[in-house]
């Protein structure tokens, strides 16, 4: 289900109005109603909690402080998620290099059980269960890890594709850019992600 | 390359079905009958499972309390912090325009003084030129000479006054110079010549005449000019006796001040050639305008020019009445270098 990828519902404009005049139940449905998904795509992206719990919490803070600006020209959920992403992609780029070093430490630590299962999964002839994979905590960090390689701007589009689910259109708006560029980044990114998945399992 | 990227885009198209319906029968018919496309588009799925296969993890517990402590510290001291900082932001940028407009000013000023030194020679010392001087002096009235009263200076156009000054000249050549310049007084018919006196290689002439007849005596004086050694014009610059000297004034020069019809104008011609003298005496052909001027023992000398008998009667007569105002020089010639 795609709960708020559509235009502002009645109840999401009413909700955003009372925000506004700063009922502050209102601020906390709004909260309640986003911070799983917001977390989880910032977690994806920046590959820590610690740093993912900062980030929600300065995400909403700001999207609480700059709500009066919104101007519904695009929907809450995309401009909510611009704030997470530009935040995130910012934070990625001042940590880079610690986040690379801890990542390359990570890799070696791999267990061979999660490789061969990652190869096992990558095999073409093979009968791929992602729901078996996603049970195998060691092949999940490796999946992570190999997400967390990738360029900050591919990465973001293949998180908001494929774990937020996004459509094309919404990733150009959330990452404001054109559409070919998304498809583009997509490609990209994809193919990078494959190989590094591959280089990892061997 | 390109087009592999090309089948990649709509490979990731197809699986995320954002392709048309068009698209979409495209791709179909080149999996059936291409195998590496059916590879490639497999590959990618797998890549894009195992991504979105990954365990959606919640917002930690208190997330919502973080959000309001964080909005509730902001509210207490944000505004406060807020204004404080305006506030700093103002002064400091206040104190950025002020100094900024300090450097323009003090550019302006550096750059305008170094113009003015450049187009306005007007203001090269005053005093203590090589061959030129220009220097304020108080001359008081000789007990003989009346002071002009208030009431007279009252009554007459300020601006509009006859020249009086005096021209000093030194010569080694003093009997032939002094007769010379008898001579050229009684030739050009000065009428109020008061007179002279020589006194120890000295002689004064007080000459009260006109514009022309002062004209053509620095004239005819040019012939004996030089064998000066060093010819200084005081001129008279105000109703109190104050003067400006210009040393190494030559006839035509001298003509052209005395020519000016107020103080101001006189202190104005004095003040160029004054200034002309200085640079004169620092350009390297200084040597060869002097040989010009006639400074040098083998200088060039013009032969004093014959008058014609009605040139005479026309320009010089004595009986000829001067008109216009007087003009007052006194001539002071002195032997020695």
């Amino acid at each position: 289900m795609r709960s708020g990828t559509a235009n502002i519902n009645i109840d999401e404009a009413v909700l955003i109005e009372q925000c506004r005049g700063g009922d502050f139940a209102a601020m906390e449905r709004l909260i309640i109603r986003y911070q799983n998904r917001i977390y989880n795509v910032i977690l994806k992206m920046c590959a820590n909690p610690d740093d993912a719990e900062e980030l929600t919490q300065e995400t909403f803070v700001k999207i609480l402080e700059g709500i009066e600006g919104f101007n519904g020209r695009s929907s809450f959920y995309t401009w909510a998620f611009r704030i997470a992403v530009n935040l995130t992609i910012n934070h990625c780029k001042r940590d880079r290099r610690l986040v690379t070093r801890s990542i390359d430490a990570e890799d070696n630590q791999c267990g061979e059980q999660a490789k061969t299962q990652l190869r096992e999964f990558l095999r073409d002839d093979s009968v791929p269960e992602p729901a078996v994979a996603a049970q195998n905590r060691e092949l999940c960090e490796i999946v992570v890890n190999s997400l967390s390689k990738l360029d900050d701007t591919q990465r973001a589009v293949i998180i908001l594709r494929d774990i937020e689910d996004m459509s094309y259109a919404q990733i150009a708006d959330v990452l404001d850019i054109e559409l070919g560029t998304v498809k583009s980044r997509l490609s990209r990114g994809r193919s990078s992600l494959r190989e590094i998945l591959e280089a990892v399992s061997q | 390359m390109k087009e592999n990227f090309n089948i990649d885009e709509l490979l990731n198209g197809f699986i995320d079905g954002e392709l048309t319906v068009r698209q979409q029968t495209e791709v179909q018919r080149l999996i059936k009958h291409d195998a590496q496309v059916a590879q490639r588009l497999q590959q990618l799925q797998r890549c894009k499972m195992l991504v979105g296969a990954l365990p959606r993890s919640e917002a930690p517990e208190g997330m919502l309390e973080r959000v309001k402590a964080s909005l509730e510290r902001r509210t207490l001291f944000g505004a406060e912090t807020g204004s404080f900082s305006r506030r700093e932001g103002a002064k400091h940028l206040l104190g950025r325009r002020i100094l900024a407009v300090a450097a323009m000013i003090g550019l302006v000023i550096v750059l305008g003084a170094v113009i003015y030194t450049i187009v306005a020679p007007e203001s090269v010392p005053e005093k203590s030129f090589v061959s030129g001087t220009l220097e304020r002096r108080h001359v008081k009235y000789a007990a003989g000479k009346p002071e002009p009263a208030l009431t007279e200076i009252a009554g007459r156009s300020i601006s509009k006054t006859p020249f009086r000054g005096r021209l000093e000249l030194k010569t080694g050549d003093f009997i032939a110079a002094d007769a010379f310049i008898r001579r050229a007084i009684e030739d050009n018919g000065i009428s109020e010549y008061v007179g002279s006196a020589i006194q120890n290689n000295r002689s004064v002439y007080t000459l009260a005449c006109s514009s022309d007849r002062l004209s053509s005596l620095l004239s005819d004086m040019e012939n004996i000019w030089p064998r000066f050694n060093s010819a200084t014009l005081f001129v008279e610059q105000n109703q109190l006796g104050d003067e400006i000297a210009v040393a190494g004034v030559s006839p035509l020069r001298i003509v052209e001040v005395i020519g000016q019809d107020s103080y101001e104008k006189r202190i104005s011609a004095a003040r160029k050639f004054a200034v002309l003298n200085e640079v004169n005496a620092l350009l390297p052909g200084r040597q060869v305008f002097a040989a010009i001027n006639g400074k040098k023992p083998l200088s060039i000398t013009i032969p004093r020019p014959v008058l014609t008998s009605s040139e005479k009667g026309a320009g010089k007569s004595p009986s000829q009445p001067e008109t216009g105002e007087k003009l007052q020089l006194i001539i002071v010639v002195a032997g020695g270098s």
